[in-house]
């Protein structure tokens, strides 16, 4: 959270994370190039600079391997979700180390000749209608590309000023990115040789990744979120009963927006589930004296104005809330990001009761 | 379309994106958004991703500068396009996988290597 924008957001846990990522990378290179070189059991012998370049690229592979299992196992259970907290540090990590790999190969392969190197490379193989000999190197531009448009605009500046679904729409590249490089992988060095290493862990990585996204999106939209009985400007979200203190349900309007209804100290309350920040789901958050904590990177927010404590400025809409007998109804219709609404309180509970 | 036509268009595409990012960043960006307004420091960070995506960002710019932008939009995440994601995923990786397995390349090492344009060359 900021008031203004400073380069890098750093505090104890973000240093934690990339101290761990850093030296993984570093372990990671080590292994890979020097303890067990004979992991790459070439049928042809490679050069030293040739091996260097593979070892960053099977390091990025690795790395965008980890980085796409983390949302899934996030959604299919809530103890991965410290791995989501500084996922983008991650990801602009494995942009450098991908972009490692491409230079080193560039300038090898490429260099030296009456072309440029970039001419060169793009006029290498253009066999771009079969799949054995498929110019295996554009599929890593564009995963490169993809790579490096998500590094470079994952500055929380983006987010605002796109938008968070404008920005998670973008982010989406990292999927056709993902598909790119296994194909970059398969044709290009899965071609060369029995590297059986190497082959287990993109077929195993991929498959892994493949297997927890098939998941989470099918249990997502089997056990998505309830959809709210549209009655007129009102909406019928569920009944009181089923808000446990401090916790709050949440709905699907018919306008497609979700709303989450906030139980605390025996009042009700109601906002936007999608944070300001990244759309993380709010109303997974738990209320700690009024303040609602995003379950993905830990924004705050005032249940009864939707705005985040002073100094931080992030809003979010709030909805006008009553109850019709033991249910609750919420207005279609949001307020503005930051309107104070009055809580309603819970038929029979005594808010001195539930606090003390 | 050649290979030079490609890095020509790569060199223009860069060319505007590094004029979009320098008039953004001294003359737009804290005029469209209010915690941006004596952040300087950061600022250098994003003219890589201006750079990338230049049409988005005078999109945004156009949008913001103008009092146009529908705060409800902010709200609604994208979340029915990760169904279709995972399903995209599935089929080019299993694509990728079994193409490059099933059709996999085989090194000619049943044919002895033979010097060209030297003794015994035909």
């Amino acid at each position: 959270m900021s008031v203004k924008y400073i380069p890098v957001q750093w505090n104890k846990n973000k240093y934690l994370y990339d101290g761990v990522l850093i030296v993984c990378v570093v372990l990671f290179l080590n292994i890979y190039i020097y303890l067990a070189p004979d992991a790459l059991a070439h049928e042809r012998a490679i050069n030293p600079a040739v091996h260097n370049g593979r070892a960053f690229g099977a390091c990025a592979f690795t790395m965008m391997t980890f980085i796409l299992t983390i949302g899934p196992l996030a959604r299919l259970d809530r103890r991965f979700l410290p791995l989501l907290y500084n996922r983008r540090h991650f990801g602009v990590l494995t942009a450098l180390v991908a972009l490692t790999h491409a230079l080193t190969i560039l300038n090898w392969y490429f260099i030296g000749g009456p072309v440029d190197k970039y001419e060169a490379l793009l006029n290498s193989n253009l066999a771009y209608t079969q799949v054995i000999g498929f110019p295996f190197e554009s599929l890593g531009i564009f995963a490169l590309l993809c790579l490096g448009v998500l590094a470079a605009t994952s500055h929380d500046f983006w987010l605002k000023f796109l938008t968070p679904p404008v920005w998670k729409a973008l982010h989406y590249l990292i999927y056709p990115a993902y598909a790119a490089v296994v194909g970059h992988v398969m044709l290009g060095s899965g071609q060369d040789g029995h590297e059986p290493v190497f082959g287990a862990l993109v077929i195993g990585g991929s498959v892994t990744v493949v297997s927890l996204h098939v998941i989470a999106a099918f249990l997502e939209r089997g056990q998505g979120d309830p959809l709210a009985e549209d009655e007129g400007a009102w909406e019928r979200v569920c009944a009181c009963s089923e808000i446990e203190e401090g916790r709050a349900k949440i709905a699907l309007l018919s306008s497609g927006e979700r709303v989450a209804v906030f139980r605390h100290e025996a009042m009700l309350s109601a906002i936007s589930n999608a944070c300001a920040h990244q759309n993380g789901p709010l109303g997974e958050g738990r209320i700690i004296a009024c303040l609602v904590t995003c379950p993905w990177h830990g924004f705050q927010y005032d249940v009864r104005t939707g705005r985040s404590p002073a100094p931080f400025t992030e809003k979010v809409p709030t909805y006008d809330l009553r109850l019709d007998g033991a249910d609750v109804l919420v207005r279609t219709e949001p307020n503005p990001p930051g309107t104070p609404v009055d809580p309603v309180p819970v038929p029979g509970s005594h808010p001195e009761e539930v606090s003390a | 379309m050649t290979a030079q036509t490609v890095l020509t268009a790569v060199e223009i595409w860069c060319w505007v994106g590094l004029a979009v990012g320098v008039l953004f960043l001294l003359f737009g960006i804290h005029r469209v958004d209010e915690d941006a307004d004596g952040a300087v420091a950061f600022r250098p960070l994003l003219i890589v991703g201006i750079v990338l995506i230049w049409p988005l960002v005078l999109w945004r710019w156009t949008v913001l500068a103008r009092g146009r932008d529908n705060w409800q939009a902010r709200h609604v995440p994208p979340r029915a396009v990760h169904m279709i994601a995972a399903v995209f995923l599935a089929l080019a990786v299993g694509a990728a996988l079994i193409l490059s397995t099933a059709l996999k390349q085989s090194w000619p090492d049943h044919i002895a290597p033979q010097q060209l344009n030297g003794e015994g060359s035909e």
